[in-house]
């Protein structure tokens, strides 16, 4: 029966590869005794790799498992997860190949969401791969050994994080990307200045709007719930004066004054 | 990947090694009729020629000669309700070709379909007989709106 159990969990396994042609043979070399349950075709290494398997051709469901989540990702080896990189690849150009083919027939794609499953497989290898990789840099160098990021001022005067990238040639070199930054360059000439003008003035209107709002809210909170719990509303809306918000026209209902 | 944009070329070595690609390709049939030993393909398009051979040759294990590719501007359109220029993606077409021994004919797909009238009554079939248990589950109780269920 525990054989039996074992074979199942291995079945499953190769199920969740989503073309049984690719599974990798990740199990047949640790449990010999059951080398008979794990299916591996030799890959036909051929162009008709981009396509699907014959019996696939015309069908209208095709019917295949899950995606890899992380968890289990997480627990394979660098070399396994380089292998299934590949499976899920060469998966993904078969899928967009009968896609393309679909289009043009005029068909309808059996089962779209297999390339979402596999585009997701991907994503979770990539992050536990990332995942690895930072923990490496970390450990051996002290920083995460991801793509830099820097807080500039760009061209328009606005801050803005550049994600750094490789240049053929240093900044201090690039001349017409330095000119704009010179004493009358681009940023400071006056048609940055009057846009730095303008964008400064709408942002303090959308500010003194809101301000507005919110007191001409509470002021009408106040008027139809006399009784409501104060503490509540100064957490809602802390930058209104509620003791001034009390005292005005607007607040005061049919009754008589409560404050 | 921390070095997942595309890598600027650097003269000499170590050359551009790619740990996990994720470049696609996929095979399209040709417009125009192409010898026997050229394959049309569509690919990314920060892939370059090399790029490509290398591909083809590294995962796929299929020898390549020579590599041409170019770039069709996807077309410009309007949308019909609102008026607005749309812009079609842009394609980078890539034709391989194969030794002069090899030979690729695209296949056909559809060439044993099954006949598409006998699929549709299928799924009329299908649609109906949905109604009907949905009807006979709402027989007893027709006062009550059909959201209202477990």
């Amino acid at each position: 029966m525990n054989t039996a159990v074992v074979s199942n969990i291995l079945k499953y396994t190769v199920n969740r590869c989503l073309r049984a042609q690719n599974v990798i043979k990740i199990a047949a070399a640790s449990a010999p005794v059951f080398k008979r349950d794990v299916h591996t075709t030799k890959p036909n290494n051929d162009l008709m790799e981009f396509f699907d398997v014959k019996k696939n051709w015309g069908e209208t469901n095709i019917r295949v498992g899950r995606g890899w989540r992380l968890d289990e990702l997480r627990i394979k080896s660098n070399s396994d997860l380089h292998k299934l990189w590949y499976v899920l690849l060469k998966e993904r150009n078969m899928l967009y190949t009968m896609e393309h083919e679909c289009k043009r027939q005029t068909r309808l794609f059996p089962n779209p969401e297999r390339i979402d499953k596999v585009q997701e497989s991907m994503d979770n290898i990539e992050t536990v791969i990332r995942e690895r990789n930072v923990a490496y840099y970390k450990l051996e160098t002290g920083e995460t050994g991801e793509r830099p990021v820097e807080d500039v001022v760009n061209l328009f005067g606005l801050p803005e994080k550049y994600e750094k990238k490789e240049h053929f040639i240093p900044k201090f070199m690039n001349t017409r990307w330095v000119k704009s930054y010179y004493e009358h360059g681009f940023v400071n000439s006056a048609a940055v200045k009057k846009f730095m003008r303008l964008y400064k003035e709408k942002q303090y209107n959308v500010e003194r709007k809101a301000r507005n709002r919110d007191f001409n809210h509470v002021q009408h909170l106040l008027k139809r719930f006399p009784n409501m719990d104060m503490e509540a509303l100064k957490a809602e809306y802390p930058d209104v004066d509620i003791e001034k918000a009390k005292r005005t026209k607007k607040a005061r209902g049919h009754f008589m004054p409560k404050y | 990947m921390s070095t997942r944009w595309y890598p600027i070329y650097q003269k000499g070595n170590p050359q551009l090694r790619v740990f996990l690609p994720n470049f696609w390709m996929k095979i399209v049939q040709p417009q125009a009729k192409q010898l026997p030993n050229v394959v049309q393909f569509h690919c990314s398009m920060e892939m370059t020629k090399f790029d490509i051979k290398n591909y083809l040759e590294k995962i796929y294990h299929i020898p390549v000669v020579d590599v041409r590719t170019k770039i069709a501007i996807g077309k410009f359109r309007r949308d019909v309700g609102k008026g607005y220029v749309i812009k079609d993606d842009d394609v980078k077409t890539a034709y391989v070709v194969l030794p002069k021994d090899m030979k690729f004919e695209y296949p056909d797909i559809f060439a044993n379909k099954k006949d598409d009238a006998e699929e549709e009554q299928k799924a009329l079939g299908d649609a109906k007989k949905n109604f009907q248990d949905y009807l006979d589950r709402n027989k007893h109780r027709t006062d009550v709106p059909s959201w209202f269920t477990i």
